[in-house]
Protein backbone atom coordinates (compact mmCIF):
# COMPACT_ATOMS: atom_id res chain seq x y z
CA UNK A 1 0.00 0.00 0.00
CA UNK A 2 2.93 2.11 -0.46
CA UNK A 3 1.70 3.64 -4.13
CA UNK A 4 -1.65 4.76 -1.88
CA UNK A 5 0.18 6.80 1.16
CA UNK A 6 2.78 7.78 -2.23
CA UNK A 7 -0.64 9.23 -4.31
CA UNK A 8 -2.44 10.50 -1.68
CA UNK A 9 0.91 12.58 0.05
CA UNK A 10 0.97 13.97 -3.90
CA UNK A 11 -2.77 14.86 -3.79
CA UNK A 12 -2.12 16.66 -0.33
CA UNK A 13 1.10 18.55 -1.57
CA UNK A 14 -0.34 19.15 -4.81
CA UNK A 15 -4.01 20.52 -3.41
CA UNK A 16 -1.24 22.90 -0.93
CA UNK A 17 0.34 24.03 -4.19
CA UNK A 18 -2.97 25.03 -6.07
CA UNK A 19 -4.00 26.76 -2.73
CA UNK A 20 -1.03 29.04 -2.09
CA UNK A 21 -0.40 30.15 -5.54
CA UNK A 22 -4.01 31.24 -6.00
CA UNK A 23 -3.74 33.30 -3.19
CA UNK A 24 -0.62 34.60 -3.80
CA UNK A 25 -0.95 34.81 -7.66
CA UNK A 26 -4.80 36.54 -6.80
CA UNK A 27 -3.22 39.27 -4.33
CA UNK A 28 -0.34 40.28 -6.63
CA UNK A 29 -2.36 40.23 -9.65
CA UNK A 30 -4.66 42.51 -7.69
CA UNK A 31 -1.82 44.65 -6.64
CA UNK A 32 0.06 44.86 -10.79
CA UNK A 33 -3.52 46.06 -11.37
CA UNK A 34 -4.18 48.87 -9.33
CA UNK A 35 -0.29 50.11 -9.26
CA UNK A 36 -0.35 50.06 -13.14
CA UNK A 37 -3.69 52.24 -13.24
CA UNK A 38 -2.03 54.84 -10.69
CA UNK A 39 -0.11 56.26 -13.12
CA UNK A 40 -2.10 57.20 -15.69
CA UNK A 41 -4.42 58.20 -12.86
CA UNK A 42 -2.22 60.89 -12.12
CA UNK A 43 -2.01 62.34 -15.21
CA UNK A 44 -5.58 62.72 -15.83
CA UNK A 45 -6.76 64.19 -13.21
CA UNK A 46 -3.60 66.60 -11.53
CA UNK A 47 -1.59 66.87 -14.74
CA UNK A 48 -3.71 70.01 -16.05
CA UNK A 49 -4.06 68.51 -19.55
CA UNK A 50 -7.74 69.46 -19.99
CA UNK A 51 -8.90 65.96 -20.62
CA UNK A 52 -12.50 64.91 -20.69
CA UNK A 53 -13.80 61.72 -19.44
CA UNK A 54 -15.47 61.41 -23.34
CA UNK A 55 -11.64 61.43 -24.59
CA UNK A 56 -10.46 58.69 -22.55
CA UNK A 57 -14.11 56.97 -23.18
CA UNK A 58 -13.52 56.91 -26.77
CA UNK A 59 -9.99 55.97 -27.16
CA UNK A 60 -10.65 52.82 -24.28
CA UNK A 61 -13.67 52.42 -26.62
CA UNK A 62 -11.86 51.72 -29.74
CA UNK A 63 -8.89 49.75 -28.07
CA UNK A 64 -11.61 47.44 -26.20
CA UNK A 65 -13.48 46.96 -30.29
CA UNK A 66 -9.67 45.46 -31.21
CA UNK A 67 -8.59 43.89 -28.43
CA UNK A 68 -12.04 43.07 -26.18
CA UNK A 69 -12.66 39.33 -27.24
CA UNK A 70 -8.51 38.29 -26.79
CA UNK A 71 -9.39 39.64 -22.65
CA UNK A 72 -11.30 36.50 -22.42
CA UNK A 73 -10.12 34.59 -25.39
CA UNK A 74 -6.40 34.77 -24.64
CA UNK A 75 -6.95 33.10 -21.06
CA UNK A 76 -9.17 30.59 -22.53
CA UNK A 77 -6.35 29.50 -24.75
CA UNK A 78 -3.40 29.58 -22.69
CA UNK A 79 -5.33 27.92 -19.89
CA UNK A 80 -4.87 24.21 -20.52
CA UNK A 81 -0.72 24.59 -21.72
CA UNK A 82 0.09 26.44 -18.39
CA UNK A 83 -2.50 25.26 -15.18
CA UNK A 84 -3.84 27.79 -12.61
CA UNK A 85 -1.12 28.26 -10.78
CA UNK A 86 1.06 29.41 -13.59
CA UNK A 87 -1.66 31.41 -15.42
CA UNK A 88 -1.32 34.32 -12.61
CA UNK A 89 2.32 34.53 -13.19
CA UNK A 90 1.40 34.37 -17.36
CA UNK A 91 -1.38 37.52 -16.88
CA UNK A 92 0.62 39.81 -14.56
CA UNK A 93 4.32 39.55 -17.04
CA UNK A 94 2.58 39.34 -20.38
CA UNK A 95 4.59 38.38 -23.25
CA UNK A 96 3.01 34.66 -23.37
CA UNK A 97 3.37 33.38 -26.99
CA UNK A 98 7.10 35.23 -27.42
CA UNK A 99 8.66 34.36 -23.95
CA UNK A 100 6.95 32.37 -21.46
CA UNK A 101 5.73 29.55 -23.32
CA UNK A 102 8.91 28.84 -24.97
CA UNK A 103 10.55 28.68 -21.84
CA UNK A 104 7.76 26.61 -20.15
CA UNK A 105 8.20 24.19 -23.16
CA UNK A 106 12.10 23.87 -22.80
CA UNK A 107 11.87 23.68 -19.48
CA UNK A 108 9.30 20.81 -19.65
CA UNK A 109 11.29 18.68 -22.30
CA UNK A 110 14.65 19.13 -20.56
CA UNK A 111 13.37 17.50 -17.51
CA UNK A 112 11.17 15.11 -19.77
CA UNK A 113 8.02 15.98 -18.01
CA UNK A 114 4.52 16.26 -19.55
CA UNK A 115 2.12 19.58 -19.90
CA UNK A 116 -0.42 19.06 -17.63
CA UNK A 117 1.10 17.09 -15.67
CA UNK A 118 1.91 17.57 -11.84
CA UNK A 119 5.33 17.52 -12.26
CA UNK A 120 5.11 19.93 -16.04
CA UNK A 121 2.49 22.57 -13.52
CA UNK A 122 5.76 23.05 -11.26
CA UNK A 123 8.22 22.79 -14.06
CA UNK A 124 5.99 25.51 -15.46
CA UNK A 125 5.83 27.23 -12.32
CA UNK A 126 9.63 27.52 -12.25
CA UNK A 127 10.43 28.11 -16.05
CA UNK A 128 8.37 31.26 -15.76
CA UNK A 129 10.07 32.47 -12.64
CA UNK A 130 13.11 32.14 -13.93
CA UNK A 131 11.92 33.80 -17.84
CA UNK A 132 10.53 36.16 -14.94
CA UNK A 133 13.10 37.46 -13.48
CA UNK A 134 15.16 37.58 -16.76
CA UNK A 135 12.67 39.80 -18.02
CA UNK A 136 12.65 42.28 -15.18
CA UNK A 137 16.19 42.29 -14.91
CA UNK A 138 17.23 43.05 -18.70
CA UNK A 139 13.88 45.41 -18.51
CA UNK A 140 15.32 47.54 -15.61
CA UNK A 141 18.76 47.52 -16.86
CA UNK A 142 19.01 47.75 -20.66
CA UNK A 143 15.95 50.27 -20.30
CA UNK A 144 15.44 51.64 -17.58
CA UNK A 145 19.09 52.30 -16.88
CA UNK A 146 20.79 52.45 -20.02
CA UNK A 147 17.87 53.18 -22.40
CA UNK A 148 18.36 56.40 -22.96
CA UNK A 149 22.40 56.13 -23.50
CA UNK A 150 21.64 53.22 -25.55
CA UNK A 151 18.68 54.54 -27.75
CA UNK A 152 21.50 56.63 -29.97
CA UNK A 153 23.78 53.62 -30.15
CA UNK A 154 21.75 51.12 -31.85
CA UNK A 155 21.56 51.01 -35.30
CA UNK A 156 18.80 51.45 -37.15
CA UNK A 157 18.68 48.61 -39.23
CA UNK A 158 19.30 46.18 -36.04
CA UNK A 159 15.68 47.61 -34.69
CA UNK A 160 13.91 47.25 -37.96
CA UNK A 161 15.06 43.76 -37.81
CA UNK A 162 14.00 42.73 -34.15
CA UNK A 163 10.91 44.34 -34.37
CA UNK A 164 10.42 42.45 -37.87
CA UNK A 165 11.83 39.30 -37.27
CA UNK A 166 11.88 38.21 -33.53
CA UNK A 167 8.60 36.38 -34.10
CA UNK A 168 9.29 33.85 -36.76
CA UNK A 169 13.18 33.64 -35.34
CA UNK A 170 11.54 32.47 -32.25
CA UNK A 171 8.86 30.43 -32.85
CA UNK A 172 10.42 27.69 -36.05
CA UNK A 173 12.88 26.67 -33.17
CA UNK A 174 9.79 26.34 -30.35
CA UNK A 175 7.50 24.50 -32.34
CA UNK A 176 10.46 22.02 -33.26
CA UNK A 177 11.06 21.58 -29.77
CA UNK A 178 7.30 21.27 -28.71
CA UNK A 179 6.92 18.37 -31.71
CA UNK A 180 10.16 16.78 -30.64
CA UNK A 181 9.04 16.30 -26.89
CA UNK A 182 5.49 16.14 -27.12
CA UNK A 183 5.82 12.55 -28.86
CA UNK A 184 2.45 12.53 -29.91
CA UNK A 185 2.80 12.77 -34.19
CA UNK A 186 -1.29 12.13 -34.59
CA UNK A 187 -1.60 15.39 -32.45
CA UNK A 188 0.88 17.20 -34.62
CA UNK A 189 -0.28 16.37 -38.00
CA UNK A 190 -3.87 17.35 -36.56
CA UNK A 191 -2.45 20.69 -35.12
CA UNK A 192 -0.79 21.77 -38.43
CA UNK A 193 -3.71 20.26 -40.89
CA UNK A 194 -5.48 22.52 -39.15
CA UNK A 195 -3.14 25.67 -38.68
CA UNK A 196 -2.75 25.03 -42.48
CA UNK A 197 -6.65 25.39 -43.56
CA UNK A 198 -7.06 28.42 -41.21
CA UNK A 199 -4.08 30.60 -42.68
CA UNK A 200 -5.14 29.84 -46.42
CA UNK A 201 -8.51 28.82 -46.07
CA UNK A 202 -10.36 30.09 -43.24
CA UNK A 203 -8.76 33.66 -43.32
CA UNK A 204 -8.20 34.48 -46.66
CA UNK A 205 -12.53 34.15 -46.88
CA UNK A 206 -12.97 35.74 -43.37
CA UNK A 207 -10.04 38.34 -42.54
CA UNK A 208 -12.28 39.23 -39.34
CA UNK A 209 -11.14 35.98 -38.11
CA UNK A 210 -7.31 36.92 -37.91
CA UNK A 211 -7.56 37.78 -34.30
CA UNK A 212 -8.69 34.37 -33.03
CA UNK A 213 -6.50 32.48 -35.13
CA UNK A 214 -4.60 31.02 -31.81
CA UNK A 215 -7.80 30.56 -30.19
CA UNK A 216 -9.02 28.79 -32.77
CA UNK A 217 -6.68 26.45 -33.67
CA UNK A 218 -6.67 25.58 -30.21
CA UNK A 219 -10.09 24.67 -29.93
CA UNK A 220 -10.38 22.57 -33.42
CA UNK A 221 -6.79 20.57 -32.45
CA UNK A 222 -8.39 19.59 -28.99
CA UNK A 223 -11.84 18.83 -30.32
CA UNK A 224 -10.34 16.42 -33.62
CA UNK A 225 -6.93 15.12 -31.89
CA UNK A 226 -10.38 14.05 -29.57
CA UNK A 227 -12.09 12.21 -32.59
CA UNK A 228 -8.98 11.06 -33.95
CA UNK A 229 -7.21 9.64 -30.56
CA UNK A 230 -5.82 6.08 -30.53
CA UNK A 231 -8.50 4.18 -28.69
CA UNK A 232 -5.81 2.41 -26.94
CA UNK A 233 -5.50 5.50 -24.59
CA UNK A 234 -8.26 5.63 -23.26
CA UNK A 235 -8.33 2.77 -21.82
CA UNK A 236 -4.98 2.80 -20.17
CA UNK A 237 -6.00 6.22 -18.88
CA UNK A 238 -9.69 5.65 -18.05
CA UNK A 239 -7.98 2.23 -16.03
CA UNK A 240 -5.75 4.87 -13.79
CA UNK A 241 -8.85 6.15 -11.99
CA UNK A 242 -7.85 8.56 -8.86
CA UNK A 243 -9.17 10.95 -6.51
CA UNK A 244 -7.42 13.78 -9.19
CA UNK A 245 -6.78 12.26 -12.37
CA UNK A 246 -4.87 14.15 -14.11
CA UNK A 247 -1.45 12.75 -15.57
CA UNK A 248 0.96 12.16 -12.93
CA UNK A 249 4.36 11.33 -15.03
CA UNK A 250 6.65 9.71 -12.50
CA UNK A 251 10.07 8.60 -14.18
CA UNK A 252 9.42 5.15 -13.21
CA UNK A 253 5.72 4.73 -15.33
CA UNK A 254 5.49 4.73 -19.08
CA UNK A 255 3.52 7.87 -19.68
CA UNK A 256 -0.20 6.82 -20.61
CA UNK A 257 -0.85 9.81 -23.28
CA UNK A 258 1.71 8.02 -25.86
CA UNK A 259 -0.22 7.43 -28.58
CA UNK A 260 2.01 4.77 -30.36
CA UNK A 261 0.70 1.55 -31.70
CA UNK A 262 -2.62 2.24 -32.01
CA UNK B 1 6.72 67.50 -4.99
CA UNK B 2 5.21 65.02 -7.51
CA UNK B 3 2.56 67.81 -8.72
CA UNK B 4 5.47 70.27 -9.27
CA UNK B 5 7.37 68.99 -12.20
CA UNK B 6 3.96 68.89 -13.75
CA UNK B 7 2.37 72.42 -13.03
CA UNK B 8 4.85 73.08 -16.35
CA UNK B 9 2.63 71.03 -18.20
CA UNK B 10 0.85 72.01 -21.82
CA UNK B 11 -1.83 70.34 -22.98
CA UNK B 12 -0.68 71.39 -26.71
CA UNK B 13 3.03 70.58 -26.01
CA UNK B 14 4.86 68.07 -27.68
CA UNK B 15 7.48 67.96 -25.51
CA UNK B 16 6.44 64.27 -24.25
CA UNK B 17 9.22 63.06 -21.98
CA UNK B 18 7.98 66.47 -19.80
CA UNK B 19 5.44 64.60 -18.21
CA UNK B 20 6.64 61.03 -19.40
CA UNK B 21 9.50 60.63 -16.98
CA UNK B 22 7.62 62.11 -13.60
CA UNK B 23 8.96 60.64 -10.28
CA UNK B 24 4.92 59.20 -9.59
CA UNK B 25 5.75 57.81 -13.01
CA UNK B 26 8.72 56.03 -12.39
CA UNK B 27 7.69 55.19 -8.11
CA UNK B 28 4.47 53.25 -9.89
CA UNK B 29 6.93 51.16 -13.20
CA UNK B 30 9.08 49.92 -10.03
CA UNK B 31 6.45 49.23 -8.13
CA UNK B 32 4.99 46.80 -10.47
CA UNK B 33 8.57 45.38 -10.98
CA UNK B 34 8.68 45.12 -6.43
CA UNK B 35 5.19 42.78 -7.34
CA UNK B 36 6.08 40.76 -9.97
CA UNK B 37 9.52 39.49 -7.83
CA UNK B 38 7.40 38.86 -4.68
CA UNK B 39 5.28 37.07 -6.99
CA UNK B 40 7.75 35.15 -8.10
CA UNK B 41 9.74 34.31 -4.72
CA UNK B 42 6.33 33.10 -3.02
CA UNK B 43 5.68 30.84 -6.43
CA UNK B 44 8.94 29.30 -6.28
CA UNK B 45 8.69 28.54 -2.85
CA UNK B 46 5.76 27.23 -2.88
CA UNK B 47 6.93 25.02 -6.16
CA UNK B 48 9.97 24.06 -3.55
CA UNK B 49 7.85 23.23 -0.93
CA UNK B 50 5.38 21.13 -3.35
CA UNK B 51 8.16 19.20 -4.96
CA UNK B 52 9.10 16.20 -2.48
CA UNK B 53 5.09 15.67 -1.71
CA UNK B 54 5.06 14.72 -5.59
CA UNK B 55 8.64 12.98 -5.97
CA UNK B 56 9.97 15.20 -7.83
CA UNK B 57 13.26 15.51 -7.24
CA UNK B 58 14.95 19.03 -6.27
CA UNK B 59 17.59 19.17 -9.21
CA UNK B 60 14.49 19.25 -11.67
CA UNK B 61 12.88 22.14 -10.08
CA UNK B 62 16.22 24.03 -10.15
CA UNK B 63 16.68 22.90 -13.56
CA UNK B 64 13.38 23.85 -14.71
CA UNK B 65 14.57 27.49 -13.53
CA UNK B 66 17.31 27.47 -14.92
CA UNK B 67 16.30 26.75 -18.08
CA UNK B 68 13.12 28.91 -18.13
CA UNK B 69 15.85 31.62 -17.28
CA UNK B 70 18.15 30.75 -20.04
CA UNK B 71 15.41 30.26 -22.56
CA UNK B 72 13.99 33.71 -22.35
CA UNK B 73 17.90 35.67 -22.98
CA UNK B 74 17.02 35.73 -26.72
CA UNK B 75 13.66 36.78 -26.66
CA UNK B 76 14.20 39.22 -23.34
CA UNK B 77 16.67 41.04 -25.16
CA UNK B 78 14.51 41.35 -28.26
CA UNK B 79 11.54 42.76 -26.43
CA UNK B 80 14.44 45.47 -24.82
CA UNK B 81 15.49 46.01 -28.58
CA UNK B 82 12.19 46.56 -29.36
CA UNK B 83 11.56 48.65 -25.94
CA UNK B 84 14.41 50.96 -26.69
CA UNK B 85 13.17 52.19 -29.49
CA UNK B 86 9.44 52.72 -28.03
CA UNK B 87 11.68 55.52 -24.96
CA UNK B 88 11.14 58.29 -27.90
CA UNK B 89 7.44 58.18 -28.01
CA UNK B 90 6.13 57.38 -24.51
CA UNK B 91 9.23 57.67 -22.00
CA UNK B 92 10.61 55.03 -19.91
CA UNK B 93 8.46 54.52 -16.87
CA UNK B 94 5.61 54.31 -18.97
CA UNK B 95 7.41 51.61 -21.51
CA UNK B 96 8.69 49.76 -18.43
CA UNK B 97 5.33 49.78 -16.90
CA UNK B 98 3.38 48.40 -20.39
CA UNK B 99 5.98 46.32 -21.51
CA UNK B 100 7.23 44.82 -18.50
CA UNK B 101 3.35 44.18 -17.67
CA UNK B 102 0.73 41.88 -18.88
CA UNK B 103 1.54 43.52 -22.61
CA UNK B 104 3.82 42.92 -25.73
CA UNK B 105 5.42 45.06 -27.36
CA UNK B 106 3.31 44.71 -30.36
CA UNK B 107 0.07 44.58 -28.64
CA UNK B 108 0.63 47.60 -26.43
CA UNK B 109 2.21 49.52 -29.46
CA UNK B 110 -1.01 48.73 -31.19
CA UNK B 111 -3.14 50.30 -28.69
CA UNK B 112 -1.56 53.28 -28.14
CA UNK B 113 -1.74 53.88 -31.80
CA UNK B 114 -5.48 53.14 -31.85
CA UNK B 115 -6.22 55.89 -29.18
CA UNK B 116 -4.12 58.28 -30.51
CA UNK B 117 -5.93 57.92 -33.87
CA UNK B 118 -9.37 58.61 -31.87
CA UNK B 119 -7.39 61.83 -30.59
CA UNK B 120 -7.07 62.74 -34.59
CA UNK B 121 -3.20 61.94 -34.12
CA UNK B 122 -0.42 59.42 -35.16
CA UNK B 123 2.10 57.86 -32.92
CA UNK B 124 5.25 60.24 -32.74
CA UNK B 125 3.57 62.83 -35.53
CA UNK B 126 3.54 66.56 -35.42
CA UNK B 127 -0.04 66.10 -33.36
CA UNK B 128 1.17 63.51 -30.76
CA UNK B 129 0.88 66.56 -28.12
CA UNK B 130 1.44 65.50 -24.03
CA UNK B 131 -2.56 65.58 -23.96
CA UNK B 132 -2.80 62.25 -26.55
CA UNK B 133 0.30 60.49 -24.85
CA UNK B 134 -2.02 60.92 -21.98
CA UNK B 135 -4.53 59.64 -23.32
CA UNK B 136 -3.10 56.65 -25.34
CA UNK B 137 -1.15 55.83 -22.17
CA UNK B 138 -4.31 55.56 -20.11
CA UNK B 139 -6.14 53.50 -22.95
CA UNK B 140 -2.97 51.02 -22.86
CA UNK B 141 -3.18 50.78 -19.07
CA UNK B 142 -6.86 50.30 -19.05
CA UNK B 143 -6.81 47.39 -21.60
CA UNK B 144 -3.94 45.80 -19.81
CA UNK B 145 -6.02 46.26 -16.39
CA UNK B 146 -9.35 44.35 -18.43
CA UNK B 147 -6.75 42.03 -19.14
CA UNK B 148 -5.90 40.79 -15.51
CA UNK B 149 -9.62 41.42 -14.34
CA UNK B 150 -10.30 38.99 -16.55
CA UNK B 151 -7.79 36.76 -15.53
CA UNK B 152 -8.65 37.22 -11.98
CA UNK B 153 -12.46 36.19 -12.50
CA UNK B 154 -11.57 33.36 -15.01
CA UNK B 155 -9.20 31.39 -13.75
CA UNK B 156 -10.94 30.02 -10.65
CA UNK B 157 -13.74 29.35 -13.22
CA UNK B 158 -11.48 27.09 -15.25
CA UNK B 159 -9.77 25.53 -12.46
CA UNK B 160 -13.20 24.11 -11.35
CA UNK B 161 -14.13 23.51 -14.54
CA UNK B 162 -10.64 21.59 -15.07
CA UNK B 163 -11.37 19.90 -11.37
CA UNK B 164 -14.70 18.35 -12.75
CA UNK B 165 -13.03 17.57 -16.32
CA UNK B 166 -10.24 15.07 -14.92
CA UNK B 167 -13.01 12.98 -12.71
CA UNK B 168 -15.42 12.89 -15.33
CA UNK B 169 -13.13 12.56 -18.49
CA UNK B 170 -9.42 12.02 -17.40
CA UNK B 171 -8.83 10.89 -20.94
CA UNK B 172 -9.56 13.98 -21.97
CA UNK B 173 -7.50 15.71 -19.46
CA UNK B 174 -4.57 13.46 -21.08
CA UNK B 175 -4.86 15.28 -24.34
CA UNK B 176 -6.11 18.60 -23.71
CA UNK B 177 -2.92 20.53 -22.95
CA UNK B 178 -0.73 18.58 -25.56
CA UNK B 179 -3.43 19.27 -27.95
CA UNK B 180 -3.72 22.81 -26.82
CA UNK B 181 0.05 23.39 -26.97
CA UNK B 182 0.33 21.86 -30.73
CA UNK B 183 -2.36 23.47 -32.04
CA UNK B 184 -0.79 26.87 -30.11
CA UNK B 185 2.52 26.60 -31.74
CA UNK B 186 1.39 25.24 -35.07
CA UNK B 187 -1.12 27.94 -35.50
CA UNK B 188 1.28 30.90 -34.38
CA UNK B 189 4.17 29.25 -36.98
CA UNK B 190 2.06 29.32 -40.02
CA UNK B 191 0.88 32.60 -39.28
CA UNK B 192 4.07 33.59 -40.40
CA UNK B 193 4.90 32.17 -43.57
CA UNK B 194 2.40 34.78 -45.70
CA UNK B 195 4.39 38.07 -43.94
CA UNK B 196 7.20 37.70 -46.44
CA UNK B 197 9.71 35.52 -47.65
CA UNK B 198 12.74 36.62 -44.76
CA UNK B 199 10.21 35.46 -42.43
CA UNK B 200 9.67 32.24 -44.33
CA UNK B 201 13.53 32.12 -44.01
CA UNK B 202 13.46 33.53 -40.71
CA UNK B 203 11.33 30.19 -39.44
CA UNK B 204 13.32 27.34 -41.74
CA UNK B 205 16.63 28.70 -40.19
CA UNK B 206 15.19 28.43 -36.59
CA UNK B 207 13.70 25.16 -37.17
CA UNK B 208 16.37 23.82 -38.59
CA UNK B 209 19.18 24.59 -35.79
CA UNK B 210 16.80 23.87 -33.30
CA UNK B 211 16.61 20.63 -34.83
CA UNK B 212 20.05 20.14 -35.10
CA UNK B 213 20.63 21.31 -31.79
CA UNK B 214 18.17 18.45 -30.51
CA UNK B 215 19.57 15.86 -32.10
CA UNK B 216 22.99 16.34 -30.90
CA UNK B 217 21.90 16.73 -27.25
CA UNK B 218 20.15 13.22 -27.91
CA UNK B 219 23.25 11.97 -29.13
CA UNK B 220 25.83 13.07 -27.01
CA UNK B 221 23.22 13.67 -23.98
CA UNK B 222 23.83 17.26 -23.46
CA UNK B 223 21.49 18.77 -20.99
CA UNK B 224 22.74 22.29 -20.84
CA UNK B 225 22.57 22.13 -25.05
CA UNK B 226 18.37 21.49 -24.56
CA UNK B 227 18.58 24.80 -22.31
CA UNK B 228 20.79 26.54 -24.41
CA UNK B 229 19.17 25.19 -27.72
CA UNK B 230 16.48 28.48 -28.10
CA UNK B 231 19.29 31.06 -27.53
CA UNK B 232 21.20 29.81 -30.08
CA UNK B 233 18.42 29.44 -32.64
CA UNK B 234 17.31 33.12 -32.08
CA UNK B 235 20.85 34.11 -32.23
CA UNK B 236 21.48 32.73 -35.52
CA UNK B 237 18.25 33.29 -36.93
CA UNK B 238 18.35 37.13 -36.20
CA UNK B 239 21.90 37.44 -37.54
CA UNK B 240 21.32 35.59 -40.77
CA UNK B 241 18.10 37.74 -41.06
CA UNK B 242 19.89 41.02 -40.22
CA UNK B 243 22.34 40.35 -43.36
CA UNK B 244 19.26 39.39 -45.34
CA UNK B 245 17.60 42.44 -44.62
CA UNK B 246 20.27 44.70 -44.60
CA UNK B 247 21.79 43.40 -47.94
CA UNK B 248 18.87 43.64 -50.16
Amino acid sequence: MEHTTAAAQADVSMSLFEKRTSTYGAWTLSAGLVLSLLGPISLLFFAGLDITPVMVGVAFAAVAATFGTLWVVEPLTYFPILGPAAMYQANMIGNVSNKLLPAVIVAQSSIGAKPGSRRGDISAVMAISGAAMVHLASLLIFVGVLGTWLVGLLPVGLIEVARLYVLPSLIGAVVVQAIVSMKQPRTTVVAVSIALIIQFGVIPLFPQLAFYATALAVLSTIVISWAVRGRKVVQTAASDPGPETEVVDRPDRPDHAEEKGS
Amino acid sequence: MILSPLTLTDPKSSDIWEIANTPLLWACALGVFAVIILQTVLYVRAARGAAPGIEMPMSEVRSSFRAGAVASIGPSLAVVIVAISLLALFGTPAVLLRIGLVGSAGAETASAGIASTTMGAELGGSGYTQQVFAVAFTAMSLSGAMWMLSALILIPILKRGKKTLATRNPAIMALLPTAALLGAFSMLTIAELPKSAVHVVAVVISAGVMGICLFIAKRFDLRWLREWSLGIAILVTLTSVYFIHTGS
